[in-house]
């Protein structure tokens, strides 16, 4: 056992009979909880499961994902959450994390141990183990190319929970294998929640779930925001239980807060902030329909390099186990975010490596998603750059549309709107239809006169 | 296509003209949104980028995508026109409507395994 007691101790704290978790329809109160943490401490030891077992756990959130994480880390062990959407990259996950041990929970929560005859011996390891602390790994998934290994000292990440908060009735939206799920899962289980499980997280599904349990906190990304927006659902589903909207993990486009503001005028929409790298920092909005937000504290210094958020924190990782460090001599992680300051305030433009250079100037995707959003009949936008002879980089808009418009009309209609709302050069230059109507490639021969 | 009958000519003659509609049709959705004109009436000699020209670069970029991506919609051929081929040309494909069209047939030809000059 190491300093992880306090967990246990809140757990009881919230009483045997309350409920932790729903998942799959049922109760599983915070008696149910210990006892299983007691039951997988026991299991470890059976298995022979070491401190330097490196022990991916296979699962989504549920009843005994939740225990054996405990377990693990209390264990000493260095975990590596996986879900069934990385399934694309696990043996590279697995191979790059030395994962010595995985423990697989099935759909019914049944687990299936596997061991691989590697020997960890990566220098961060070494550096971990002399601390003797848990690890926790997370892939962090990088705009392009591989996939980062971000390996933290478990120990500093869980000890933020330390510090009482409300605890409310919670929906488990983000992954369990995303730091924000893993912030989900702990700041409320550590204060008295209640953790509600989805097995999918399409609208109709999340809204029916906040809706049966009552859930107050729904933590999300923009994304799913405005996908709830035109999904329709929420004309079945009012979600009256909802207190607070938590919304990160990309850039809010400004038109998708108006809209969500004005669906939801009495819930609180806040805006948080957190990398796998750092974790979640304290963050709280300037109000519910502005992107200004004040982060940091707790533990968390920030400051502004060259219009870049750096961020200097007890619970920064010790380091990536495949790619080069990212942090300054002095102890700053630099994010690659772009952002302003005003008044302590930061106003988040979006990833430096996904801004587009067009003829020198400097364009932020979110911007012109946020302007495209708020046309009629825009149900869904992305934007990106790509290379272009005569200026560098043009601006690239795929559309997803609920009118029946040709491309012409659309472009049309969009320039009209844009040149009223951005700079000349943030206009996309190109438009691409996201309707399925894949032309070119395979009959470009055949069509020719 | 190895025949040499006269009449053979027809089908790149057809498709100069239906990418010359293609470009005039993308200039009046780029009159109807600029206060810089293309001169449509003028046909083949009207300007478009350059010395003599009337549209920015963005103008350019816009108007030579949509140009791209309507080839592709109609003729189902797949072009990029603004590239370092179309820069080392001697004198810019961009400058006039007819540059832009005699450009675009040749990368189409190209593109479609024809040879873009007709025959000898």
């Amino acid at each position: 056992m190491n300093g992880l007691q306090f967990l246990e101790d809140r757990f009881a704290a919230a009483g045997s009979e309350s409920t932790a978790l729903i998942w799959q329809d049922r109760t599983v109160t915070y008696g149910w909880v210990l006892d299983a943490i007691a039951g997988w401490r026991r299991y470890l030891v059976d298995a022979g499961v070491g401190a330097r077992d490196v022990v991916s756990l296979t699962a989504e959130f549920s009843p005994n994902a939740t225990a054996l994480m405990v377990a693990l880390a209390e264990h000493g062990c260095t975990i590596v959450p996986l879900t069934s959407s990385v399934a694309a990259t696990r043996e590279e996950f697995l191979e790059t994390a030395q994962v010595t041990i995985d423990i697989n929970l099935e759909k019914d929560d049944s687990a299936t141990l596997t061991r691989f005859a590697r020997v960890p011996d990566h220098p961060l390891y070494l550096k971990l183990w002399a601390s003797q602390r848990p690890g926790l790994i997370l892939f962090s998934s990088g705009s392009s190319g591989r996939s980062k290994a971000v390996l933290h000292d478990f120990q500093n990440i869980l000890e933020k929970f330390r510090e009482p908060r409300p605890g409310k009735c919670t929906l488990a939206f983000l992954l369990f294998d995303h730091i924000g799920g893993i912030n989900t899962l702990f700041h409320v289980l550590s204060n008295g929640g209640t953790v509600v499980t989805v097995s999918d997280r399409s609208p109709a599904v999340v809204c029916e779930a906040i809706e049966k349990y009552q859930v107050e906190l729904l933590p999300t990304s923009p994304t799913f925001l405005n996908l709830l927006l035109i999904s329709g659902a929420l004309d079945r589903f009012p979600l009256r239980s909802l207190r607070t909207i938590t919304y990160g993990t990309e850039v809010m486009p400004e038109s998708t807060l108006f809209r969500l503001r004005a669906r939801f005028p009495d819930v609180v929409l806040l805006q948080t902030y957190g990398l796998s790298e750092v974790g979640i920092l304290r963050s709280r909005s300037e109000s519910s329909d502005s992107l200004w937000v004040r982060i940091g504290g707790n533990g968390f210094d920030t400051r502004v390099v060259d219009g870049m958020l750096e961020i200097r924190s007890s619970s920064t990782m010790l380091g990536y186990l495949n790619a080069p460090s990212p942090i300054t001599a002095d102890g700053w992680f630099m994010t690659g975010d772009a952002v302003e300051e005003r008044d302590g305030l930061f106003r988040i433009f979006g990833r430096k490596s996904e801004q587009i250079n067009v003829g020198g100037e400097k364009v932020f995707p979110a911007e012109i998603e946020s302007v495209l959003h708020a046309m009629e009949g825009v149900a869904d936008v992305c934007v990106h750059g790509e290379p272009h002879a005569i200026v560098g980089n043009m601006v690239v808009a795929t559309v997803r549309l609920t009118t029946d418009e040709t491309l012409a009309q659309f472009r049309h209609r969009m320039v009209q709107h844009c040149r009223a709302h951005l700079a000349p050069f943030k206009v996309p230059q190109k438009v691409v239809l996201g309707r399925g109507e894949l032309h070119g490639g395979r009959f470009k021969k055949r069509r020719v006169v | 296509m190895t025949s040499s009958k006269p009449d053979e000519l027809a089908p790149n003659a057809i498709m100069t003209d239906r990418i010359r509609q293609i470009v005039l049709a993308r200039c009046l959705e780029h009159n109807g949104l600029s206060e810089r004109k293309v001169d449509v009436a003028r046909g083949d000699d009207a300007p478009l980028f350059g010395i003599d020209g009337v549209l920015t670069s963005l103008e350019l970029v816009s108007l030579i995508v949509a140009v791209e991506q309507e080839i592709e919609d109609q003729l189902g051929v797949m072009v990029t026109l603004a590239d370092a081929k179309a820069a080392s040309q001697r004198s810019s494909p961009f400058r006039t409507v007819g540059a832009l069209v005699e450009y675009a047939a040749g990368r189409v030809a190209e593109e479609a395994g024809m040879e873009a000059g007709g025959h000898d």
